[in-house]
């Protein structure tokens, strides 16, 4: 059995507890309930040669970094970044704390997803931006929970990168 | 640290134990489930067999062994069964122990408080942001607002060249513009032989002597306060009293037409001057705008037809003026009468010639 932990990281209300619930439930909720501590999920992703069970850990939010608790991460394989695609600030907190991790426990494969992209109307990421973050050799999506837009394919590209 | 009294100490174990429901594991070398005890039902892990992987059996567990730094505390960790508990971790001889204390309570407070602490900094970013796009829009605003009013003075300079300024002001307001006037005089005046000189001259010339003839037109109406209605080919359509009366229109007309043909004589063309056929009468007419795009502010009635047919009849650099022209001018110009004429449409007319 293929069983690999994965940490959600990013601010707060950036939609990592929403894509979680998108991912493993396929339901979405407008209500926003922010994530205190940590919560666990788990969805087993299929591939022609094997099966990997994800361990989704939906960590709490942070507006003050400095207040995140690492040890969560502790024996995680792979990194989901969220970053909420109105809030530009959110790209920051995202990658503070992706370093944060690899500076405690090495480099982990990881996925960048710009949350919230049905909020046209509000959008702050340039093309530009997420461009030159994929010429780094990222994996950036444009996802919506709501929609369930990339959502999918995000979560299976992560899981093909930690079951290698 | 004095050792507690056993009272305190049976209290602690108590509490712990049935206020925050204490439940452990012990987890051997091979990381599988070596003892199981206390509150589990709680937590729903009742099912967890000993002697199995803990990994497989509690999904928490993936990756979290060995644990290199232990006691290892992990706060609030929701299970799947919905309760939340603190998990402690310590070691003890190669084996770890895992105790969970419940956190439920603590945890739906802390959410509480984090949660309008959190909806307020949104609130307040995102009033930020609405700011920041108010702002971009006004400025946005104010400068088509500028382009708007660029644009309003153009066309209204345009305007003011196509009509009289009081039309001009009126037609603004949407107001249908047809004025009875009831004495104006209304002269017109061509050029000589102007379609043979044309063709003998050549396009650039002709053009020329076009613009320097409605120049003259054009700035002597403003010295004069005469308006110019319009041109038709070489010939320029020229009213006074109008669209503001005046009691002086045959005189200020009369003044106008003999420094118009003035300034025709004094400049040259292929080494030609320029000469001129005016007429001039006076009478009611009806002044209007019409058009709905393109205004034409233009005069109608009698008085412009015979206006018109007399200027036909004049003689090369004549000023040939109506009778009842004549007799609004009084003694401060020359005049000689000409033969009575029969002008066409309108039987036999008497004539005067302006002399000066």
């Amino acid at each position: 059995m293929l069983q690999k932990k994965i940490c959600m990281l990013g601010g707060f209300a950036v939609g990592k507890t929403s894509l979680v619930r998108r991912f493993v439930q396929s339901i979405f909720s407008e209500n926003y309930l922010t994530t205190v501590g940590v919560k666990i999920d788990k969805k087993s992703v299929a591939f022609p040669d094997k099966t990997v069970d994800l361990i989704l850990w939906d960590l709490a939010g942070e507006d003050d970094i400095g207040s995140f608790r690492v040890s969560y991460v502790r024996g995680a394989t792979g990194l989901v970044l969220v970053v909420d695609g109105t809030r530009p600030a959110t790209l920051g907190v995202a990658l503070t704390l992706r370093e944060r991790c690899e500076a405690e426990f090495g480099a982990m494969p990881f996925i960048l997803l710009f949350n919230k992209s049905d909020l046209t109307d509000r959008w702050a990421i340039s093309d530009g931006e997420i461009d030159e973050l994929k010429q780094r050799g990222w994996q950036v999506y444009l996802t919506s929970a709501l929609s369930g837009e990339h959502v999918e394919e995000a979560f299976r590209q992560l899981a093909s990168m930690v079951a290698k | 640290m004095a050792r507690l009294p056993k009272e305190v100490r049976s209290w602690i174990y108590d509490f712990f134990s049935n206020e925050r429901f204490a439940a452990y594991l012990k987890i051997d070398a091979r990381q599988c489930i070596e003892a199981k005890g206390g509150n589990l039902e709680h937590y729903g892990l009742t099912s967890l067999g000993t002697g199995e992987p803990v990994a497989g059996q509690l999904e928490i567990m993936e990756g979290l062994l060995p644990c290199p730094e232990l006691p290892f505390h992990m706060p609030m960790m929701e299970l799947p069964g919905g309760r939340v508990a603190d998990l402690h971790f310590f070691g003890d001889d190669g084996s770890v122990w895992l105790v969970f204390l419940d956190a439920t309570a603590e945890r739906d407070h802390q959410q509480r408080l984090q949660q309008k602490a959190y909806e307020m900094t949104l609130l307040q970013e995102r009033e930020r942001q609405l700011n920041a796009k108010l702002q971009a829009t006004n400025e946005a605003l104010r400068e088509s607002q500028e382009g708007l009013s660029r644009e309003y003075r153009r066309a209204e300079s345009l305007l003011l060249n196509i009509l009289p300024a009081s039309i001009a002001e009126r037609l603004k307001a949407d107001e249908q513009i047809a004025d009875n006037h009831a004495e104006v005089s209304v002269l017109f005046a061509d050029i000589v032989s102007f379609t043979e000189r044309a063709r003998s001259v050549g396009a650039v010339t002709t053009l020329a002597i076009l613009n320097y003839f409605f120049k003259a037109a054009d700035l002597l109406s403003e010295q004069h306060g005469c308006e110019k209605i319009k041109t038709i080919g070489d010939c320029v359509m020229v009213v006074a009293g109008l669209p503001t009366a005046r009691s002086d229109h045959a005189q200020a007309l009369a003044h106008y037409a003999l420094e118009l043909r003035e300034a025709a004589r004094r400049e040259r063309f292929a080494g030609e001057p320029l000469s001129l056929r005016i007429g001039i009468h006076s009478g009611p007419i009806v002044a209007g705008v019409i058009g709905k795009r393109r205004f034409v502010y233009d005069l109608w009635g009698d008085t412009v037809n015979l206006a018109a047919r007399i200027q036909r009849a004049a003689e090369p650099d004549e000023i040939r003026i109506s009778d009842g022209t004549h007799k609004l001018l009084g003694p401060n110009f020359a005049c000689e009468p000409l033969e009575e004429t029969e002008l066409r449409g309108t039987g036999r007319v008497r004539m005067w010639r302006l002399l000066a």
